[in-house]
């Protein structure tokens, strides 16, 4: 479904990543791993349009998108949960919602998955009318998670979505993204929470300093010393 | 006699939140003093004033300006900032000063140094309220000032480009990924915002019965005053902003014998609400 073919992505003159080739392929739950810095961040950031590739190619469905703008992908079926949430912090819980299904035209598919998010966090409705920057942290991931879901989206990119969350709500989200992938939805995810993300990828890829350097079933990867050492506290 | 005044100040105030308000649009979605933007407004007057050569009508004259500056709004942004949008933002605000001069002298050349009349009667009467007397012209300024901020309140609040218009502002980045065509809705800040400007080029101009090429100039830096001291990107407090200052300048120097520069007053509030409120009466902290 979607494939990463060599992108190198600079910050001025400071290369981010060098070179990394990856692939997702309908509904699998990918994950990728890597320090602080290793440019994790970039890579989804580069797959959404937000960050220019110098050279490589980033295919969406047999389509080469690497030079469409961000809305376009958006439109395609693509979504970011961003690093960091990125609310729409002096709007509503629902008109940050709304925002998300902003490519869509039938108001009735509309309150239909606004009822779905609802469903899926209940807090959410308790609190539809309260402006977004004043929600809890755990409440504000909720939301971001909900907002990149009402756009119906074929893929999702997910940075960190559990940094700096309670363990009861690191539970919850990731619950939420298993759920997600059972129901077909394909996912990439970016975590700090190596252990909790290679429980529920079906693959996963290492990143260190812009590049890939190792790759495999999420298992595997699991228990492989090196990774357990680096990233799973040994 | 103080409510005479009152009528006064919020006739001009009433203009200087129409054209502020293209500025805090525009300041919203790209975070840049669009100083240019006083020239839009001086370019309304003038297109006003033109058309209503051809056409005597108030009402005409006024459409064909704003439509005319809509137009000009779209062309700076795309030809003077989108070029310029990666530089640092002291770049593009030094173009948009420089086009502002140009524009200025562009006037002086094609239409003349001097003071052009503009003697429009939009026929709508005057209006005693007790002992106010609400000229003609005061009446006018009105009637299109809440004809235009009706107009806007109901884009930003009760549609969907309005709603994309906000999230723009707040997170363009982020608004891109969940589909909107950010460029569009910046082209749409400065189509809404030169529209009015070019409105109050056209009410100033009818108002004092007089177009001049520096028009603009006092404006261009009152109304950088205005959304200061409203907040930066706040609608409600830019049109706030203008009523205050509006109102506040006519009352000082309407009741008063200071000898107090009426112009000396936006800027002094300026100062103050950087010093100790600089986020503005409605702005964001
Ligand atoms: N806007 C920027 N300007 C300059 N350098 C940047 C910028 N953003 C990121 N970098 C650098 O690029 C490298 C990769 O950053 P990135 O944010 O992709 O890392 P990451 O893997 O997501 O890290 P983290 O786990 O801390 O989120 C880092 O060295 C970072 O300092
Ligand atoms: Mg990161």
């Amino acid at each position: 479904m979607l494939r990463v073919e060599g992108i190198e992505v600079f910050y001025g003159e400071f290369q981010a990543v060098s070179g990394v080739s990856f692939q997702v392929q309908e509904g699998e739950l990918v994950a990728i791993i890597g320090a602080n810095g290793a440019g994790k961040s970039t890579i989804l950031r580069a797959i959404m349009g937000l960050q220019r590739c110098r050279s490589g190619r980033i295919v969406f469905r047999d389509r080469d998108i690497t030079a469409m703008p961000t809305h376009q992908r958006a439109r395609l079926g693509i979504t970011l949960v961003p690093e960091g949430r990125r609310l729409f912090p002096d709007l509503t819980v629902e008109q940050n919602l709304l925002i998300g299904a902003y490519r869509r035209i039938d108001p009735a598919e509309m309150e239909e998955d606004l009822e779905r998010i609802y469903g899926l966090f209940p807090v959410l409705k308790e609190r539809r009318s309260q402006i977004a920057k004043t929600l809890s942290g755990g409440e504000q991931q909720m939301l971001a998670i909900g907002r990149a879901l009402m756009s119906r989206p074929q893929l999702i990119l997910m940075d960190e979505v559990s940094l700096g969350l309670m363990p009861k709500y690191v539970d919850e989200v990731f619950r939420t993204i298993e759920g997600l992938h059972r129901e077909g939805v394909t996912l990439l995810l970016v975590e700090q929470n190596a252990r909790k993300a290679l429980a529920i990828a079906d693959r996963g890829y290492v990143l260190e300093t812009g590049r890939v350097v190792m790759e495999g079933e999420a298992a595997r990867l699991a228990s492989d010393p090196r990774v357990k050492k680096a990233y799973l506290g040994g | 006699m103080i409510w005479q005044q009152l009528a006064n100040g919020l006739a001009i105030g009433s203009v200087y939140a129409l054209i502020a308000l293209g500025l805090t649009m525009v300041y919203g979605v790209l975070r840049i003093l669009h100083i240019a933007h006083a020239g839009i407004y001086a370019l309304g007057a003038y297109i006003g004033l033109l058309a209503f050569r051809f056409v005597p009508n108030f009402w005409f004259s006024l459409v064909v300006a704003m439509a005319a500056c809509s137009l000009a709004g779209i062309l700076v942004k795309r030809y003077l900032y989108m070029p310029l949008l990666t530089l640092p933002r002291i770049v593009p605000l030094i173009a948009s000063i420089g086009l502002f001069i140009a524009m200025e002298e562009i006037f002086r050349i094609v239409a003349g140094p001097y003071v052009l009349s503009f003697p429009a009667d939009p026929g709508l009467g005057s209006l005693q309220l007790g002992i106010v007397k609400i000229t003609n012209n005061q009446l006018l300024v009105f009637l299109v000032t809440c004809i235009l901020l009706a107009v806007l309140w109901f884009i930003m609040s009760k549609t969907k480009l309005g709603l994309a218009m906000k999230a723009t502002s707040q997170d363009l980045e982020i608004a891109s990924v969940m589909g909107i065509d950010t460029e569009r809705i910046i082209a749409a800040n400065f189509l809404i915002g030169s529209a009015m400007a070019g409105a109050a080029g056209v009410l100033v101009g009818v108002y004092f019965n007089s177009v001049y090429p520096t028009m603009g100039s006092i404006p261009a830096y009152k109304a950088l005053a205005i959304i200061v001291l409203g907040g930066l990107g706040s609608i409600p407090g830019t049109v706030l902003g203008g009523l205050l200052i509006g109102v506040g300048e006519t009352l000082l120097l309407g009741m008063t014998d200071i000898p107090f520069p009426r112009d000396a007053l936006a800027f002094i509030i300026m100062i103050l609400i950087l010093m100790f409120r600089p986020y503005g009466l409605l702005g964001k902290e």
